[in-house]
Formats: structure tokens, sequence, C-alpha cells
């Protein structure tokens, strides 16, 4: 079975129980790693806190019977109400300015330099402008997602249209449409899945961003939530908060992966 | 003038000559030179010579989709029906040898896919549409299939696809640019009967470029063989013999007679070649 000829095999097929095998028995060692190092004092747990510790903090995080309070169902609300928000505008916007560029190599020519560089810009960065412009309300929060999340998302849509053969522009432009129906009858239904990659690896982009989205004047959200037990060295709190940015993120990525699975059946036959 | 319209079609090439930029840098190369024709209809018109010669340029030209960026022709004048020919031709259908099927289209939206162009549905009412892709489909034997994705046929399926598609549309042209090429013999065989049957039903100018001299003597009213480097016309004759014709024709003395003298040309202008390379 795991002779080296399969191995070191890219093209091996794999059974989905060996896969999973594979995958939960890394995500248990790391973890047993994790409990060993602090349950032995070998990290001090400033730095690193036991699983356990963050397994409470999680607890805590979700309900909190003092106060008679879920933190984390409060801040998870308003986190995915940002994302949201954002992604509805990276949608609106990067889909059809995406289109347009890779419809047209003039078009493109005349929006590459404006966009493209922005991939590689440190958005991070651009938190103080956003401040200075629109202010430490939500609107910052929401256009901050929205940049760092367009300038992904328009390049990658732009080459999802280029990546269509030539041969069905040809095909149609043959049958008597006009440019315009090349584009939208021809070209567009089979960019449609690599879009939908597009969007995908968008909102992911975007639950990254969400911390430092939050990192001004956020009174609820996940991102707020680990600023706020930073700021009380409240460690394990930090790794809660963490992991379920991380749980969201992969959520939203295999739902959506699901969707597009059924939106756009053909693609996976071809 | 509509697609409909049975009476005659002419197809006039006048002096065409294309020359492409060099690769490097200033020269041109003249890859076709001086072609004169002129064919009409009914019939099928073999246009034959070895790959890289133009062929399908000149196909190109007759009505079909011209490359984009190059003046095409670089001379010379298409004219349909008497009038200049400038690009795509309502009149003119082409059959690619990769026949652009959609993957996300089954074979029945497939085949009624130029229906949902603007500038058939105003020509084409809804209900004859319907009708006529569904005769359509049936014609070329696809009647089981209408629901399937191309993905799920054959190579010669999808092709039938393809043709199935074009002539939906009754063209009075209709271009085909090596369609059955990438085929196994059996199936092109089967897909030349189709095609012989399909035009008997509703004949029309068919243009079709070929490498394969059997293609060519099974098909053709009439054939052009083609030389190369630069492209001119080096054997124009008919075959008589209607259609379909059976394999004694195929080996008898005037097919073999003819088979030679293709080979014979398509020999004689590629050992004259020298050093000359084209690429387009």
């Amino acid at each position: 079975m795991s002779d080296a000829s399969s191995t070191w095999n890219p093209y091996a097929p794999l059974a989905a129980s060996t896969a999973r095998a594979l995958g939960v028995g890394a995500v248990l060692t790391v973890l047993v790693l994790w409990a060993v190092l602090t349950g032995f004092d070998l990290v001090s747990p400033n730095k690193l806190p036991s699983p356990w510790q963050v397994a409470k903090a999680f607890a805590y995080l979700v309900w909190d019977g003092e106060n008679q309070r879920s933190l984390l169902w409060n801040a998870t609300i308003w986190s995915l109400g940002r994302v949201f928000a954002a992604g509805v505008l990276v949608v609106a916007i990067g889909i059809p300015v995406g289109v347009l560029m890779g419809a047209s190599t003039r078009v493109n020519a005349a929006l590459s330099p404006l966009v493209d560089p922005f991939r590689s810009a440190p958005v991070v960065a651009l938190l103080p402008i956003m401040v200075m412009w629109f202010g430490i309300g939500e609107w910052m929060k929401i256009l901050f997602l929205y940049a760092g999340a367009v300038v992904y998302l328009i390049p990658l849509v732009r080459d999802a249209v280029r990546a269509v053969p030539q041969a069905y522009w040809i095909s149609a432009r043959d049958l008597g449409a006009t440019p315009w129906e090349c584009i939208r009858l021809a070209v567009l239904p089979l960019a449609m899945p690599r879009i939908a990659d597009a969007v995908i690896v968008a909102v992911s982009v975007m639950w990254t961003y969400i911390t430092v989205a939050e990192y001004v004047n956020a009174r609820e959200g996940l991102g707020q939530l680990i600023q706020n037990a930073r700021r009380f060295s409240a460690m394990d709190q930090v790794f809660a908060g963490i992991i379920v940015i991380i749980a969201f993120a992969l959520l939203s990525y295999h739902l959506m992966r699901w969707i597009k699975g059924r939106l756009y059946p053909w693609e996976t036959r071809v | 003038m509509t697609a409909t319209d049975a009476t005659q079609v002419s197809l006039d090439l006048r002096d065409i000559v294309q020359e492409y930029p060099q690769r490097d840098g200033t020269g041109t190369v003249r890859v076709i030179d001086g072609i004169s024709l002129h064919l009409e209809r009914p019939g099928i018109v073999m246009l034959l010579g070895p790959s890289g010669c133009g062929k399908s340029t000149l196909l190109h030209m007759m009505g079909g989709v011209r490359p984009i960026g190059t003046k095409t022709p670089t001379q010379g004048e298409v004219l349909i029906d008497g009038v200049p020919c400038h690009g795509a031709h309502d009149d003119v259908v082409m059959v690619f040898q990769r026949y652009a099927n959609r993957p996300d289209l089954s074979v029945r939206e497939n085949v009624a896919f130029p229906f949902r162009l603007k500038c058939w549905r105003e020509r084409v009412p809804k209900a004859e549409a319907e009708q006529r892709v569904d005769a359509m489909i049936d014609a070329v034997g696809l009647g089981g299939h209408r629901n399937h994705l191309p993905s799920q046929l054959s190579g010669g399926q999808n092709q039938r696809v393809a043709l199935a598609r074009a002539l939906v549309l009754r063209p009075r042209i209709l271009l085909m640019d090596e369609p059955f090429g990438a085929l196994d013999a059996q199936t092109r065989a089967e897909m030349q009967t189709l095609l012989v049957q399909l035009y008997e039903q509703n004949p029309c100018l068919i243009v079709f470029v070929t490498h394969d001299v059997t293609e060519a003597l099974t098909l053709g009213d009439r054939v052009l063989v083609m030389s190369t480097a630069p492209a001119k016309i080096a054997d124009d004759f008919a075959i008589l013999e209607p259609r379909p014709r059976s394999s004694a024709w195929q080996r008898s003395t005037e097919a073999v007679r003819l088979e030679e003298r293709i080979l014979d040309q398509l020999h004689a202008k590629s050992s004259r070649r020298g050093s000359v390379t084209v690429s387009i």
C-alpha cells in the first residue's frame, strides 16, 4: 500500500478513508505535541496556553454564566455581518469590473495598472488611511475588508474570462453573435466556475483580514474579541478566538465549494 | 434574402493574396498567391492540400470569421451573391475540426444555441426554431442523447452535434474545416455517409477542407488541389460519379487515376517547397 511508488506519485489514487485518517492523524499529533509541551511546563503558559485552558476559555466565550451572555455568539454575528456586507460589495463591483477587463484587452490595459499592483500592496498599512477617509465607524471596517478582497477578486475574474478558449468566441461570432452576445452567451457561462473559485478566494481573504478590520474601535466582533483578550494577556482566549475564525473560514469555504459544485456540475466532467 | 431562400448562391474569390509579417522582423511571407475561384450551389467542393498550405485561411475568407489583427485577405475580394463580403456572413456557417460544443450545455441546448442570438431570433419564430432543432437532432441520429452533455458523448457524436448546430440554420454555404480529421477511420466513414444524406435532403454549397485524398474522392463534386508556399490552385476537376460512391467505384480505374493525379500534384508541390517555411 505505502510502497515508494505510491507515496511519491502525484497521480496515485487515494481512498477517502486513508486521506481522512492521515489528516486526522496529523491534527491529533499536533494536539498531543501541544498537550505535552504545555502539560510538562516545557513552555510558559503565558506564551502557549494548554489545550484544556483554551477549551475552558472557549466554553467561557460560548456561555458566560456569570453575566448571562454569549460573547462568542455576539462577536460572531458582528464579524459574519461585516464579512457578508463586504462580500456583497466585492461581488457586486469586483465581478463586473473583472469581466469587463477580461472581455476587452483595451479595458484591461487601462485598468490593470490601477488594480494589479495592489495585490502585493500592504493592505494592512491602508488601515490608517481608511480611518482618515471613512472615520472609525462600521463603514471603515466594511470598506477595508472590501478593499483587501476586491484587489484579489478582480484579477482572478479577469483571468477566468481570458482562460476560456477562443474557439467558443469564434464559433459564436461565426453564428452571427454580436460582440456583447459572444461575451454574455458564450464566454461568460464558461468562465463562471473559475469566477466562483475567485469569490471563494476573496471570502477567505476577508476572513484573514477580519482581525485587522476590527482593530480600530470595534465593540463587537471576533477580531475585537482577540484584541481585547490580548490586551488582558488572556492567551487562552486569543487561541480560542483564532480557532473560531479558522473554523468559520473553513466552514464558509466548504459551503461555497458545495454550492459551486451544484451550480456547475458540468465543470468536473470536462 | 434569408437562409431559407433556396435559390442559387454564388461564391467568388478574386485574386486573393494573403501575406503575413515574418516572425523575425521586416519582411512578409506570401501564403496565398493570387487565387481566383467561382463556386456555385449546390455541390460539395473539396479543398485539398498539404497541411499548412493555407487552405484553412482561404476557407475562413469565404464568409467565416477572419483572423483578428491581420488584414485578410491582403489583396483581392470575396463576393457572395456578387456582394463583397468582409467577415462572418449570415448565410454562411462553419463546422470546425474541434467542434466547439459547449461543455455546459446539453446536446439540445447546443443545437438550439444559435437561436438564442438576436439575429436568428429575429429571423426564425420560436416555434419553428424548436421544431427545426428537434428534427435536426433526430436527423443526425442523436435523438436518444438530447439531454446529455458533450463530455458524455464520443468524438463522432460531438461532431454530429456541431453539424446539427450548423445545419439547423439552413445555411446556403456550409464551410467545413477538416471536420472529421480527428476521428478514427470507421467513425469518419459514418460521418461522411451522414453528411451526404443530410446534403441530399437539403442541398447547399459545401466547401470542405481536407488533407485526406480518399475523403475528397468520396464526397466531392469538384476537387480543388492546392499547392503550398505560396498556395495556388494546382488542379481543379469534377467527379461525376453519383453519391453514395460504392467501394467498387473507389477501386475503379477512374478513382485510382484521380487518386494518383492528386498524389502526384501534392508530391510534386511539396518536393518543390525548397527552404521556404511557412507558419500560420
